[in-house]
This record gives structure tokens, C-alpha cells and sequence, in this order.
């Protein structure tokens, strides 16, 4: 299987005593930030990717919010660009470019391929719906408008990659006279990822279009577990392609050299990371933005889910649980490198996951912790998986990085 | 009222029908239809009222078809010439009021004289309007309404034996974004000039979520029109104060 690295750049230094009316989302107070610290946490997460590509990860994994200090990357292309030009290996996800929210979108097309140039054939491109704090309330988009506007980016986009003349573009939201993308990407047509939340209209796109899908929570596997079941029982019934390489997941891991060292070295991080992402319940569920068809089967699924309680979720979401608390319900991987390993083992096996995308850093973690634990899951907990799924193809990551990976793990046998 | 589903050049509506008289048009706001409301029964008595439900809300279908504003006051102006009844007398509230305005001003031969109720349609920066879509319930019935012990008397054109509970409201909401998200103002202001109509713009005192000079403001706009304040009555002051409403309107439009 496949580990991408991922983190939310959350600013570290959020005073998060509860503050009525407060949100971490689309209206959260500047007055409490620190430029100065902002750029310095930047570059914290680009020394922590590019060492991400030397340790061994398959991926680096970059994301899109707007007007949040819990994930403070406006535009993952530019963060993406960062690591394209000094990194070597892992691939570039981009997971992904809110495609709604570019205008005109061919904008995307360009920016990735400029990276795919750049990179050498190493972008995965990731598009996304956006959550409603970021496409509709800090971007301003009628909920009703956001997928429609979505797939005409994305027809147009894929077009744009694909044509080798210019053509004209007469959309609803978007005309254009003369498309003719420059650059275009090495890789003619990258691999694509399309995250959601569970709406059928989207588990209907990847498996008529046979992308990667993805469940983006940070939530952990009984949390999942409904909704990605669901997603593949719903897969084989229309005779989509089950192969687990197009299904990604986001799981935060906290590995150490004892189950000791893991609780004293992350718990706060972990705390912090929850605590950090406070959204106006005005902000979580605008009308429109989810159709009404899946909002109806969404409630029903969370009803199914005898896992998770909904007092846990709001006890976690205010860092009132304790460190293996965290761990017990799925919310976190903690441990030793072989207690990690077996833990992911299971997750994948019980969710169907060829890519994971392990978030190791989070909250206010310091940078050594954060670096201590890539290590470890690159160079002590990823060989102990690379069995699982390998029987099965992966057409979801660029083939330059898997050819180089594959080069990389031979050296190293070779060297032992 | 009697309801029935009509289809008005391809898009299948729902349109509450009533009352003999002078042609009066009625477009409801932004929450939804209200159904055969008592205030409409009371307007039936002087007048053939028709008041369509607006496509994507509530049984209405239609909305991915208008992609603007024009595309609604076209889909207006054909209910009313599928009527056959224009010049019609126009009343919008809230959203219907945006409407209103823009088919007055696109379609002045069809509209006789204009009412606009709490209406949407301006963004002035001076004053912010509240953001409708993110209340609590709790914040938003104080925005809306003067005594939120009125809520209970808002009509509804929910029907228990087709209609979601779940999902009514959503479906509302959802078709009103189309119009008022991010901000109420799709050009209105540039416009109002064209409306020829007389216009009275009626406004309940305590509304929350179009404060009192919008009102002024609209009025100021449309050539000739004049404002009616409400008392004691916030965003449906047809509800809060149906007699004083009705007054109003009636002796307006004569």
C-alpha cells in the first residue's frame, strides 16, 4: 500500500480558551496572529515534506482552505511548488485545487501542469468540492451553483490537458474563446483524485470516471467505517473496479519508540489539532450544498454507525478525551513502529485502502516530534506494509514515482 | 385557495389560485410559499389572486433551467401571459420582492401598480444586512419576526402527506441562495429606474433582516414610490399586522 505525507498547516500559537461566538473558520480574528510565525511555520512544513521524500513516503500531500488558522493554505499549488522543485521521488498531491472557486478554471490546468513540468511527471491531481466554510460563505458561491460549476471546471480542465488545438469553451459559468493551456502536463492526463464527504452524486463520478476516491476525515475508522462501507458496497453493485488502490484515507498517526514516549510527546499536539478546528455551526451544512437525495442517505448511514457515540465525537472535538482514548476510538494510531503497523494493517484491511494519507503533524506539535515521527513511519513502519494490496495495480500514482520507489527500496536490500 | 401544478413554458409550478376581481399577482419570500394564507384569503375577496410558487422551491421544479435573474422575470412574465388577465396589480415579499421589482422593471405593460413587502434586492455598506442563511433558528426568529410568539401563525405551504419535514425547508432555502447568496444584490439599484409602475414599498418597523433604510433607499430608486412603515411588525408584517397590511395595500392599490 501507499503512505502520503500530509499535515494542515495550523498555526501553533491559537489562544483556544472557548470564546463565545468564536470560529476557527471563515471569520476567526487576525488580531491573534503572527505573520512572522505564519512564514516560519510554512517553512517548518516544507523541511518536514522534502524530508518526507528522502524517508521513504510515496506522496506529499497538500490541501485548499481559505480564512482558517487551522489550515492555513490558501492555494496548495503554491505550497506544492515549494516541494516540486526540491523534492526527487515522492509523488505531488495536490488534494486538491477547489475547482469551483477558479475563474476561469483553466487557471488549475496551467498550475498543475506547471508543477507536473516541474516535478518531472509527479502530480497527482486532486480535485475538490471544497467544505462549505471555504467554496460558499469565504468564497461566496450559491450552494445550489458549487457541483455544477464544479464539473464544468473539470470537463473543461481535463479537455484543456487533452487537446492539442485551441478551442473555444461556451459553459454556463464560464466562456472562453480561445482555450490552449500552456504548459501541459508530462504525464498527458495525471492521475485524478476526487475526496467527498459521501454524497452519491460523487461516489457515482469515480466509479463511471474510475478515479480515486477519497474519505478526508480526521475522524478515524469507526467514524468511517459506515460511510466507506457503504461506498463499496455501492461500487460493486454498479461493477465499479474494487481495486483498494483507489480508495484514500486520512488517518493521524503518532508513532514513538515506546507507547510511553508516543502519550508524553503528542497528546497535546493531538489536542491542539482538535481544539483548533471550531466551526459556527452556521458555517457546517448551508442549504444547497448537499443535494437532498444524499443528504437523505448521509443521515441515514450516521444513524447505521453503532461505533462512534455522538458525545464522543463532541468530547474529541474538545480535547477532553484522553491520549489512548484518542487512540481506542480510531481518532488517532499511536504507538511503537510495530503497534502502528499492525494498527494500519487493520484499518486498511477493514476499510479496503490502498492510500493512506498519514497526517504527522498536528496541532502545535514541535518540529522534532513531527520529524521523529516521518521518520519512523518512513523508514520502520511503511516497509512492514508494502505487501498489502501489492497484487493489485495502482493506476492512481504517477509512474515515475513508483518506478522510483521501487528503485529505492532495491538499493536499499541491495545494501543490507 | 385552490393549488394546482401548471406548467409555465416548461417548468412545472405550483400556483394557488382564488377570488374574483382585478388580476393581483403575489410573490412569495425567500422562506417559501405560504400557502392559502390568511392574508391571501382576505386579498381573494377583492381580487383574482394568483400566487405562484417560485421554480426549485418547495413541489416546484425548474431552477437548473434559470441560470439569472432575467431568466426568472421571464419565467414571471410568462405566467402572467399564460393568465391572459395583465396589467396585473404586483405584491412581492422578501425575495418575491426582489422579483417583483426586476419584473416591473423588464415587463412595465404587464404591471398595473406594484407592492414591494420587505423586500431584497440592495447591498448598501453603510449597513450590512444580517446573513440569513447562517442563524440559529433562535436568532433568526428574532430578526424576523417583531414578537417571536408570532412565529406560530407563519403559514406554510408544507403539506404533511407529500411534503419531507426533513427536507422542506432545505429545499426552500437552497432555491433562495440562488438569488441571495453571497449578498442580496444582483443589480437591482442599476435598474430600479426602469420601473414605471406606482410603487408603494411597505416595511414592518422591527424587520431584522432588511432594516428601515432599505426601504427608504428602494424608495428613493423607484421613480415615485412611497413608503408605508408597519408598526409592531418585523420581516412578515402581513402576518404580525395582517389588518393594518391589508389596509395599506388595499387603499394603494384602490
Amino acid at each position: 500500500m501507499k503512505f502520503h505525507w500530509f499535515a494542515e498547516v495550523t498555526y501553533p500559537e491559537l489562544p483556544l480558551e472557548p470564546r463565545p461566538g468564536h470560529s476557527t473558520w471563515v471569520t476567526p480574528d487576525w488580531k491573534l496572529v503572527d505573520p512572522v510565525k505564519v512564514g516560519e511555520t510554512y517553512r517548518m512544513f516544507i523541511r518536514l515534506m522534502q524530508q518526507a521524500d528522502r524517508d521513504g513516503f510515496d506522496g506529499l500531500a497538500v490541501n485548499e482552505h481559505h480564512q482558517t488558522p487551522f489550515a492555513m493554505t490558501p492555494s496548495p499549488n503554491l505550497l506544492a511548488a515549494s516541494l516540486a522543485s526540491s523534492t526527487e521521488d515522492a509523488a505531488i498531491l495536490i488534494i486538491g485545487d477547489s475547482l469551483a472557486l477558479y475563474n476561469p478554471p483553466q487557471r488549475i490546468a496551467e498550475e498543475m501542469a506547471y508543477l507536473d513540468c516541474v516535478s518531472g511527471g509527479r502530480v497527482i491531481a486532486g480535485f475538490v468540492f471544497g467544505t462549505p466554510m471555504d467554496s460558499v460563505f469565504a468564497y461566496g458561491n450559491p450552494p445550489v451553483e458549487l457541483r455544477e460549476r464544479f464539473h464544468e471546471a473539470r470537463k473543461l480542465i481535463l479537455r484543456a490537458w487533452e487537446e492539442d488545438k485551441p478551442f473555444a469553451h461556451n459553459g454556463k459559468y464560464n466562456q472562453l474563446r480561445y482555450v490552449n493551456v500552456w504548459p501541459k502536463p508530462i504525464q498527458k492526463r495525471p492521475p485524478i483524485w476526487v475526496p467527498g464527504s459521501g454524497s452519491v452524486e460523487t461516489w457515482d463520478l469515480v466509479i463511471e470516471e474510475n478515479y480515486c476516491y477519497g474519505h478526508l476525515s480526521f475522524s478515524g475508522l469507526y467514524s468511517a467505517k459506515p460511510m466507506v462501507d457503504a461506498y463499496w458496497e455501492y461500487c460493486a453493485k454498479k461493477g465499479g473496479d474494487m481495486n483498494p488502490h483507489r480508495m484514500a484515507f486520512t488517518q493521524l498517526i503518532c508513532c514513538a519508540n515506546t507507547d510511553k514516549e508516543a502519550e508524553e510527546k503528542y497528546y497535546e499536539g493531538v489536542k491542539f489539532f482538535y481544539q483548533s478546528n471550531m466551526i459556527d455551526p452556521g458555517f457546517v451544512a448551508p442549504p444547497g450544498y448537499t443535494s437532498i437525495k444524499s443528504a437523505q442517505a448521509m443521515a441515514a448511514r450516521v444513524k447505521a454507525s453503532p461505533l462512534l457515540k455522538p458525545e464522543d465525537r463532541v468530547r474529541a472535538a474538545r480535547g477532553q478525551m484522553s491520549f489512548w482514548e484518542y487512540d481506542e476510538k480510531g481518532y488517532i494510531v499511536a504507538g511503537t513502529p510495530e503497534r502502528v503497523a499492525q494498527r494500519v494493517r487493520e484499518l486498511a484491511k477493514d476499510l479496503r485502502i490502498g492510500q493512506l494519507i498519514a497526517c504527522l503533524h498536528m496541532g502545535n506539535l514541535p518540529e522534532d516530534v513531527a520529524a521523529m515521527n516521518t521518520h519512523l513511519v518512513g523508514t520502520r513502519v511503511i516497509p512492514q506494509l508494502r505487501d498489502l494490496w501489492a497484487d493489485q495495480p495502482d493506476h492512481w500514482t504517477p509512474e515515475i514515482s513508483q518506478k522510483r520507489m521501487a528503485a529505492k527500496a532495491a538499493t536499499k536490500v541491495a545494501a543490507q | 385557495m385552490k393549488v394546482t401544478k401548471e406548467n409555465i413554458a416548461g417548468i412545472e409550478v405550483r400556483v394557488w389560485r382564488g377570488g374574483k376581481g382585478a388580476p393581483l399577482l403575489y410573490l412569495h419570500g425567500f422562506e417559501g410559499h405560504p400557502g392559502s394564507a390568511p392574508f391571501l384569503e382576505a386579498l381573494c375577496e377583492r381580487f383574482e389572486v394568483c400566487a405562484p410558487e417560485a421554480p426549485g422551491f418547495g413541489q416546484s421544479d425548474g431552477l437548473e433551467n434559470l441560470h439569472d435573474l432575467l431568466d426568472m422575470s421571464l419565467h414571471q412574465r410568462a405566467l402572467i401571459e399564460s393568465w391572459g388577465r395583465g396589467p396585473v396589480d404586483l405584491i412581492g415579499h422578501s425575495l418575491g420582492g426582489m422579483f417583483a421589482a426586476e419584473l416591473a422593471a423588464i415587463a412595465p405593460h404587464l404591471v398595473r401598480r406594484l407592492v414591494l413587502v420587505d423586500s431584497f434586492g440592495l447591498w448598501l455598506d453603510a449597513a450590512p444586512l444580517p446573513d440569513p442563511f447562517t442563524q440559529t433558528p433562535d436568532a433568526l426568529a428574532k430578526l424576523k419576526w417583531h414578537d417571536t410568539a408570532n412565529a406560530a401563525k407563519e403559514p406554510t405551504a408544507f403539506d404533511a402527506a407529500t411534503d419531507n419535514k426533513a427536507t422542506f425547508r432545505t429545499i426552500n432555502l437552497s432555491a433562495a441562495t440562488k438569488f441571495l447568496w453571497p449578498l442580496p444584490d444582483r443589480g437591482l439599484a442599476r435598474r430600479a429606474k426602469y420601473i414605471s409602475a406606482p410603487a408603494l414599498i411597505v416595511h414592518g418597523e422591527s424587520d431584522g433582516l432588511i432594516p428601515a433604510r432599505y426601504s427608504d433607499e428602494l424608495a428613493k430608486l423607484i421613480p415615485g414610490a412611497r413608503v408605508k412603515r408597519i408598526r409592531d411588525a418585523g420581516h412578515y408584517p402581513m402576518i404580525e399586522q395582517e389588518a393594518a397590511f391589508l389596509d395599506a395595500v388595499l387603499t394603494f392599490l384602490g
